[in-house]
């Protein structure tokens, strides 16, 4: 459904993602990992069609994203980490006007849209503008959008940023349940345990380059540990192992 | 924790210098255009006020009596304007600045942060009227022949008058934003500000000050100084920077009403100093209280735009940009001061008395026709680089939304087009239509006119959207930092080029036409090709202006990231 090949973006003599490819097929949910500054959210930048990449190819749903970008974004949900939205319009007008950029009009959207805001908890404020919501709330607002056309790709960057447990817990199911119906999600993330629980592959990229593939358990024999925790893992193959005392 | 005060003040000298290290394209073109319209403003400045006074030496009584009353004037008139500029500085020194939020928490004793806040402010709400005062100050000086201390005492005048009404402003946004949250205060202040804005560019219209120019008017003049004198009251601080200024031109030293400039500085000073110790804090949470906003919901607008034949993406673009508009009171307010502007074009057209002059009558309004011409597309041109050039960096970190949606640069930039040009160029045609009405006008050079401004303010809309999307700041705080940006600029001088050219190549085949016609001559067919020729280039110039903008403008947004 995401497939990604050879994917570089350099920036002057900077090179921010250097060959990176990864497929995630429909139901997946792949875990894009790494360091900061590893190339995480440039990657995700240039699947979303917001990054030009220097080389290389990405598809969704078939569709070339660099021949055909109407067609591929028209299958892909985006949510960005930071959620910057339209202030001055409500949750119910963001979510029409989104409709309306995925040519969707109507009572069906006013109903999709209705549905998504009591999924999220954000019914009550369907008529509130946007600057009234706290960082939480927009990024709930977010994933309404994100969801609203029916996607059957979704590139997250960061999802767990700003929400409470309750919203944490909210998004983890509604993956599950979008991954059940064959929905691919790609979801780049610093939170170990969400990926560990969630993601039925992971992908560590490193200096722009995927450095580690494969299942949870994969990756434990790849880095040869016998710690249940994916974080001895991640930092094994990352080289942060070496952890250096600082005095606080 | 360093102790002094100006400590605070030092991000914003670090933050200047680094930005005048770091130059963007187009800072030199900019810095020298606003830099030279500066000096040469205040070069006009300096130039009215050495060459009045010089001209008034020679009425000895009369003419002190006159100085001594413009200068009270100059200062009342400054008075009004420092204390609304303090209102809003204050409004954004001492409440909606985002630095608040790191000095806040961190241990600095609140006297600091309120003389660092009220220096700011004053520094803010101040330099523009320094700017301007001074060179009269200096004008007024240099022809007065002025002694050494009637420049100290310029300076020691112009201080605490700034200091007064700053103050007094800062007050205001302290009982302002007791009782308003603070986002809500500073939409009514911009309410406030623009509708006196109006008002100013209504009445001194409407005042005819031109008349002053006629000299069978001279027993008017002399009852407009009259009216001058009413006002002026020995209670107001501009009365004694006045006297202060007046008694060290004639070399003497007024104590009493520097005394009362000083005086009053310091205690108003004190004073805020108080209320802040007092209010601020309490009035600072409140403005961080997460209300719900009330709002226009527009609910006509949805239906309404379904009735237009146009795809899903282009009605939901437009809906957006409409509702974004409208209820934000920095943007649409500005069209308060477009209607003034607008009323103030057409009336200047009604009061030219061209027919002082019969027999040239026909051959002045005819010539004035295209300057009318020019100055609607001045006016459209200026309309654009406000409304038009901005709507791209409009979206501003929202962008993304658009970006990664089915909908191609090519249609948002277009949308973004259409919406502009309908209402600009109902103004365009509504201003060269009625202006020429009233000229009384050639039937010709009226249709002309017509349709010369269309094609022209197809042209400069279709660059100053081009151009704006070449040039996008998304980082940008409003509209009016997107409209000085080096692409306004740029749009500017472009648009300028274009109007220029456009109003030559029209002119000269209608001027050969109209001298023809006048003579009852017919136009020789070299000459109806030339005609012919020459119109053709004008619209040619037009569309190729428009096309190439539009062009560049999709292509540099395909090329983001």
């Amino acid at each position: 459904m995401i497939l990604v090949e050879s994917l570089v973006k350099t920036f002057g003599s900077f090179r921010a993602v250097d060959g990176v490819s990864l497929e995630v097929k429909p139901g997946e949910i792949h875990g894009f990992l790494g360091p900061n500054g590893a190339g995480k959210t440039t990657t995700i930048r240039m699947i979303a069609g917001l990054l030009k990449p220097s080389s290389g190819r990405v598809s969704i749903d078939g569709y070339d994203l660099a021949k055909e970008p109407e067609a591929a974004k028209r299958s892909l949900g985006f949510i960005p980490d930071r959620p910057f939205l339209y202030e001055k319009l409500t949750a119910a007008e963001f979510l029409r006007f989104h409709g309306g950029l995925y040519g969707l009009e109507g009572e069906p959207v006013e109903e999709r849209a209705r549905e998504l805001l009591a999924l999220f908890e954000l019914s009550g404020w369907a008529n509130e503008l946007v600057e009234s919501f706290s960082h939480g709330m927009k990024q709930r607002l977010v994933m309404c959008s994100a969801f609203l056309h029916r996607p059957q790709a979704v590139l997250v960057d960061e999802p767990m940023v700003g929400l409470d447990p309750r919203g944490a817990r909210l998004i983890k199911d509604v993956f599950r349940v979008m991954s059940e119906k064959g929905v691919a999600i790609l979801m780049s993330t610093h939170t170990l345990e969400v990926a560990e629980q969630m993601c039925d592959r992971i992908s560590i990229i490193q200096g722009g380059r995927i450095i580690a593939r494969g299942t949870v358990p994969e990756l434990h024999a790849l880095a040869g540990t016998d710690d249940p925790q994916l974080t001895p893992v991640f930092l094994k193959l990352t080289g942060g192992g070496a952890f250096q005392e600082i005095e606080l | 924790m360093t102790s002094a005060f100006p400590w605070l003040l030092l991000p914003l000298f670090w933050s200047a210098r680094n930005r005048t290290r770091r130059r963007e394209p187009g800072d030199g073109l900019r810095a020298a255009l606003f830099g030279g319209s500066g000096l040469a403003v205040a070069g006009a400045l300096f130039a009215i006020a050495f060459w009045l006074t010089w001209q008034l030496l020679d009425y000895e009584e009369l003419g002190d009596y006159l100085i001594r009353l413009g200068l009270g004037w100059l200062f009342l008139t400054f008075l009004s304007f420092v204390a609304f500029s303090g209102v809003v500085s204050a409004l954004s020194t001492f409440f909606l600045s985002e630095d608040l939020r790191l000095l806040l928490p961190a241990p600095v004793p609140q006297s600091r942060l309120f003389y660092s806040r009220f220096t700011r402010t004053v520094g803010q709400a101040g330099w523009m009227v320094v700017a301007f005062v001074l060179p009269v100050l200096l004008g007024l000086g240099l022809a007065r022949c002025a002694p050494p201390g009637y420049y100290l005492t310029a300076v020691g005048t112009v201080v605490p008058f700034v200091v007064i009404p700053s103050a007094l402003g800062c007050l205001v946004t302290l009982g302002l934003v007791s009782v308003f949250p603070a986002r809500r205060a500073r939409d009514v202040l911009m309410l406030m500000g623009l509708l006196f804005a109006v008002a100013l560019v209504l009445l001194v219209r409407f005042l005819r000050p031109e008349r002053l120019l006629d000299v069978q008017s001279l027993p008017d003049v002399t009852a407009f100084f009259a009216t001058l004198q009413s006002p002026v009251t020995p209670f107001l601080p501009s009365f004694w920077a006045g006297e202060s200024l007046f008694a060290a031109l004639r070399g003497q030293l007024d104590l009493l009403h520097l005394g009362a400039l000083w005086t009053s500085a310091l205690a108003l000073s004190v004073l805020v100093r108080a209320a802040y110790g007092r209010h601020h804090f309490s009035a600072w949470s409140k403005a961080q209280e997460a209300r719900k906003a009330r709002f226009t919901r527009f609910v006509f607008l949805d239906p309404l735009v379904r009735l237009l034949p146009m795809a899903a993406a282009r009605r939901a673009l437009l809906v957006k940009d409409l509702k974004v508009f409208l209820r934000d009171t920095t943007q649409w307010s500005q069209l308060l001061l477009l209607v003034a502007l607008a009323l103030v074009y057409v009336y200047n057209f009604r009061v030219l008395d061209l027919e002082r002059i019969p027999y040239m009558s026909r051959l002045v309004k005819s010539a004035y026709a295209f300057v009318n011409l020019a100055m609607a597309a001045f006016v459209t041109a200026a309309v654009a680089v406000r409304f038009v050039f901005p709507a791209v960096s409009a979206e501003g970190p929202a962008f993304w939304i658009v970006r990664t949606s089915p909908v191609k640069l090519s249609s948002f930039l277009w949308s973004k087009l259409w919406t502009g040009l309908l209402p600009i160029l109902v103004l365009a045609e509504a201003l060269t239509i009625a202006s020429n009405q009233l000229l009384g006008v050639d039937p010709f050079l009226r249709m002309l006119g017509a349709f010369g401004i269309a094609f022209m303010t197809l042209a400069l809309v279709g660059l100053a959207c081009g151009m704006g999307a070449e040039h996008p700041r998304f980082s940008a705080e409003n509209p009016t930092q997107v409209a000085g940006s080096y692409g306004g600029v740029a749009f500017m001088v472009l648009a300028v080029l274009y109007i220029l050219t456009t109003v030559a190549l029209l002119a000269w085949p209608a001027s050969i036409y109209i001298w023809h016609e006048h003579r009852g001559l017919p136009v020789s067919p070299g000459r109806q090709a030339a005609i012919a020729g020459a119109l053709g280039a004008a619209l040619l110039l037009s569309v190729a202006t428009f096309w190439s903008a539009m062009r560049r403008g999709v292509r540099a947004l395909e090329a983001l990231g």
